[in-house]
């Protein structure tokens, strides 16, 4: 490349580039079995945010196991039960793109 | 800013940063075991179910990446105890070869070991908590984006209740195989590569059900009909899984479990006195539905750049 950052390893094979594309890991954390959760995260401003959701603990198997409402909206995760739904104990991880 | 670093490619993007931290290469999960496989019933393909532990402080993101690319695979649950976190993997089929490999990776900071002295380390303001570590692989994203499986598992479609079969009928007509349900994104790479990091929410339960019925004449000195019910009832549940293909990321589903019951019941007043029985092979978890059903966030990478 014309410019940019390559960091080699020791044995002198590319590891890593500005070439590359990459998330930026901003956050996790375990929502209760129907729970609310709110985050905001100014430092990603601009960038484009997911939040990945994981049945967390042994969900039941013999029944209905709702996973809660994930909404991105800007820089703010919202984390909720459905309607009328109880919810089942669930992680959140937070990854932003630039 | 005033001090830090930061890494901008040329379309802008920051790739590193002092201020959000990068994921990198933990290491692979261990097997411990799979439950043998089961439910290859109804025209399912079955399934198995893979355990993995691994151990770190930090929560892991965890990347699948299959052995067979023509199975379903997917991340069910995940537990921790300690600083030790289980992974329950299901896979179509049954067979217990080919498992899955789980490349877990975490935060700079939570990595440690290495005696490497090259590299790039970018540390916080903090000046002890490390954002970026080349020495431990940082993540790099090949491809992603958010999809659903198709809403109705089976590949015969949503099966149905009917009624109007003769009693005791109890033929199954109905497939219950689901490897053709599936939606599909664009991905690039040499796909025998590549991994993905999509956990299973979504799933559903279907049953076929056929209901029979006969009208005997009552014996003499009695008059009209002894109505005589059936029900038979297959269902199958399916959890949410993906498959890695050439050109494809697809979002489809796995079968979980499966049972079946039949029972007939008739009126009093024929040849016997009314009555009934039942066989069951396990109950259904619930009403046929599908729920957690949305697009969940995925990614994918190369599985060559990590140990």
């Amino acid at each position: 490349m014309s410019y940019g950052l390559n960091v080699y390893k020791a044995d002198g094979s590319l590891g890593f580039s500005t070439l590359d594309i990459v998330w930026m890991q901003i956050d996790q954390f375990t929502v209760a079995a129907n729970a609310s959760v709110s985050n905001t995260y100014p430092e990603v401003s601009g960038m484009t945010v997911i939040a990945q959701v994981q049945m967390i603990n042994d969900p039941p198997e013999s029944q209905e196991a709702y996973a809660p409402e994930v909404i991105v909206s800007g820089t703010t995760v919202s984390v909720a039960p459905y309607t009328s739904k109880t919810s089942e104990q669930v992680i959140i991880m937070v990854l932003a793109q630039d | 800013m005033s001090y830090g670093f930061s890494a901008i490619n040329t379309s802008g993007q920051v790739i590193i940063s002092d201020e959000m931290e990068s994921l990198h290469f933990l290491g692979k999960a261990t097997l411990n075991s799979n439950d043998g496989g089961g439910h290859a019933n109804y025209g399912a393909s079955g399934r198995i179910i893979f355990t993995y532990t691994i151990t770190t402080s930090a929560t892991p993101l965890v990347f699948i990446k299959p052995s067979d690319y023509s199975r379903w695979h997917a991340i069910m649950t995940q537990s921790v105890s300690g600083s030790t976190w289980t992974f329950d993997v299901i896979v179509s089929g049954t067979s217990s070869s080919n498992p899955p490999e789980l490349f877990c990776f975490v935060n700079a900071n939570s990595t440690s070991g290495t005696t490497s002295t090259h590299g790039l380390v970018v540390w916080k303001s903090d000046g002890t908590t490390r954002t970026f570590d080349s020495r431990y692989s940082p993540l790099v994203i090949t491809g992603g984006g958010s999809l659903a499986p198709a809403s109705c598992p089976s590949d015969d479609g949503c099966p149905t209740t009917t009624s109007g079969h003769p009693w005791n009928y109890s033929t199954l007509d109905h497939d219950f195989g689901s490897d053709n349900q599936y939606n599909s994104q664009a991905i690039s790479g040499t796909y025998t590569d590549l991994m993905f990091s999509a956990p299973s929410l979504a799933q559903g339960v279907y049953k076929r059900q056929a209901e029979g019925y006969k009208c005997s004449d009552k014996p003499w000195p009695q008059s009209g009909c002894q109505e005589h019910w059936s029900t038979a009832m297959w269902w199958m549940m399916y959890r949410n899984a993906f498959r890695i293909r050439s050109g494809y990321f697809d979002a489809g589903w796995a079968t979980y479990s499966s049972g079946y019951s039949f029972s007939s019941t008739f009126e009093s007043g024929g040849w016997f006195g009314g009555g009934g029985g039942g066989y069951s092979t396990g109950s259904m978890p619930y009403t046929a539905k599908t729920i957690n059903y949305t697009s969940n966030a995925y990614m994918i990478a190369d599985s060559t750049r990590y140990g």
